[in-house]
């Protein structure tokens, strides 16, 4: 190789040189969060004691912290949470193993998503609640009314996103496969199923989002007497409104968290995803 | 690089050698190929009877408008579209599908994202055809990022590389294997002007080493005369051979003493593709207007 190559190869070269970050810039946005959510609760505190709105419906923050701390120590709480999240990590788990393979055989296999696509669809679509008067006669109240309700909410997001990623495969990639070699089984192993990676944790993440609402109105709708969702109908009926706000601050933990995980997932399972996309 | 050598020496008399007629390496005949459209039940006719002998060592770099059949024509090569009428046949043998024997350079350079460029290069090796035993991979790795110059980049993902450098990589990943043929689908069409030339000098340097066949298709006239033995100018849609041009300018053209770029010669060959070119050119202009 001349001279001349070699340099005009190394200007291509995307040099990457160390700038000085502080220490503490992670523990920067963990301060800004901390007292933004604050200033939340404060201002909450503030205008629920001018008494603005009434105290029927919107309690003093301190109030709902004392519910929740209550909630946690008088054992209301703690059993209805694990009801919920045990029922909603198993009905997530179900709907996975049941949407990924099913939805990577829709993206594969023509004839699958032809017979298969006007259901999927179709569930997709449909707004969950209407299942559940059907649910409650076939199954009654109980726990695998919630669970097959949360199953039908987060499996078809699964599947329909599994099977767009293996749609979108890009086909070069596909021939690349073909050209070195790589027989039917070995496309699908090494360039089809990491390709479509990303596609399914999105569709996981989606499943997340429709299985809670699943779970809530499973546990609202059923009437089983278990979970968040029948805490919260409840405390509606007693006109308990600290215990209320206390069980949706619980709930949108749980969510955040769950999404934040998968986002999590999501950045190292995949962290060229982005990139190449930009 | 030993090993290529030593593989491809029948390739030696590489520059055309008209004392032993040599069988063709890659031969088509009569081919008309295209595409169907089921759902309106008609085909698309991309090439029609093109008949086309490529010599074992030779550069063959293949020019027309767009959607004039070039890359219906490599893909006829590679075995990923099968003719209509006619045949296609390497080494005497037709093609019924992708074969060891013959590799892809990408115009999108069709890495792998997850992978880094070794085992992106690996890919080639690894898989049920063309695969070499595992204690040999890292050697043939290291040689073919030599060959291309990006020793040092093996642990880099594509997404941290340049075009052309991702290119380089494509370029390894196909040659990694030692195929006799190498098919290149304007492979240098996605990089900046500056990297193209480089990249080009860079190739005929490859080549001049590892002594492939090579299938080149490519937008660009001053490319196609740079690199190749004979240039096929096919006509537009549906793809014919208008005319096959011999490229007597001398090896290595890219030497800056040489300087083959000002020479009269590649004055000539270049007004006369461009004087093919502009009718393909104008008449595709013509039908686009009137649709």
């Amino acid at each position: 190789m001349t001279e001349t190559i070699q340099g005009a190869a190394r200007t291509n070269d995307q040099q990457i040189e160390s700038i000085h970050v502080s220490r503490f810039a992670p523990l920067k946005n963990v301060a800004i969060t901390v007292v933004n959510l604050a200033v939340f609760f404060v201002i909450w505190e503030l205008v629920a004691r001018a008494e603005v709105i009434n105290a029927l419906f919107f309690p003093r923050a301190t109030e709902m912290f004392a519910a929740l701390f209550n909630g946690f120590a008088d054992g209301t709480i703690w059993p209805q949470l694990s009801h919920s999240l045990t029922n909603f990590l198993i009905g997530l788990a179900i709907s996975a193993v049941i949407g990924i393979p099913v939805g990577l055989l829709m993206g594969a296999s023509r004839v699958a998503d032809l017979i298969l696509s006007p259901y999927v669809w179709a569930m997709t679509s449909l707004p969950r609640v209407a299942l559940i008067p059907l649910l409650i006669l076939i199954m009654g109240f109980g726990n695998s009314m919630q669970l097959t309700i949360i199953v039908l909410s987060a499996v078809f997001p699964i599947m329909v996103n599994c099977m767009a990623g293996v749609k979108t495969v890009e086909p070069s990639l596909v021939r690349a496969g073909e050209v070195f070699g790589a027989s039917r089984p070995q496309i699908y192993l090494k360039v089809i199923l990491p390709y479509t990676l990303p596609f399914v944790i999105s569709g996981v993440n989606q499943g997340i989002a429709r299985g809670l609402v699943g779970m809530l109105i499973g546990e609202l709708l059923g009437g089983g007497g278990n979970g968040l969702g029948f805490l919260l109908d409840k405390a509606g009926e007693q006109f308990d409104a600290p215990m209320l706000y206390a069980t949706l601050i619980l709930l949108a933990v749980m969510s955040v968290g769950l999404v934040q995980a998968m986002r999590w997932l999501e950045q190292h399972a995949a962290p060229w995803r982005d990139i190449s996309r930009a | 690089m030993g090993q290529v050598e030593a593989h491809s020496a029948p390739g030696a008399q590489r520059a055309v050698d008209d004392a032993v007629p040599e069988p063709a390496l890659i031969e088509a005949a009569h081919v008309t190929a295209g595409y169907d459209n089921r759902r309106e039940h008609t085909r698309l006719i991309a090439l029609r009877d093109v008949s086309l002998q490529v010599r074992r060592g030779e550069f063959l770099a293949i020019v027309g408008p767009s959607g004039c059949g070039k890359t219906t024509f490599i893909n006829l090569i590679a075995g990923f579209v099968k003719p209509i009428e006619g045949s296609v046949r390497v080494r005497g043998s037709e093609v019924t599908g992708p074969g060891a024997d013959r590799a892809m350079v990408f115009q999108d350079y069709a890495l792998l994202p997850w992978r880094t460029v070794e085992r992106n290069i690996r890919f080639a090796m690894e898989n049920r055809r063309g695969h070499v035993p595992k204690s040999e991979q890292a050697g043939r790795v290291a040689q073919a990022l030599e060959l291309v110059g990006l020793t040092g980049f093996e642990k880099s993902y594509p997404h941290e590389l340049s075009g052309g450098m991702r290119q380089r990589v494509g370029i390894a990943r196909a040659l990694v294997t030692e195929p006799e043929i190498l098919l290149m689908d304007e492979p240098f069409g996605a990089v900046d002007a500056m990297t193209r030339e480089a990249m080009q000098a860079e190739l005929e340097k490859i080549i001049a080493e590892t002594r492939q066949t090579v299938v080149f298709i490519t937008h660009s006239i001053d490319e196609a005369i740079l690199l190749a033995d004979r240039i096929v100018v096919i006509s537009k849609r549906p793809g014919t051979i208008r005319e096959v041009i011999d490229v007597d300018l001398p090896r290595p053209r890219f030497d800056e003493q040489a300087d083959v770029q000002r020479s009269p010669r590649f004055g000539e060959i270049r007004s006369h593709l461009w004087s093919l070119l502009a009718d393909e050119a104008l008449g595709a202009k013509q039908e686009g207007a009137s649709r």
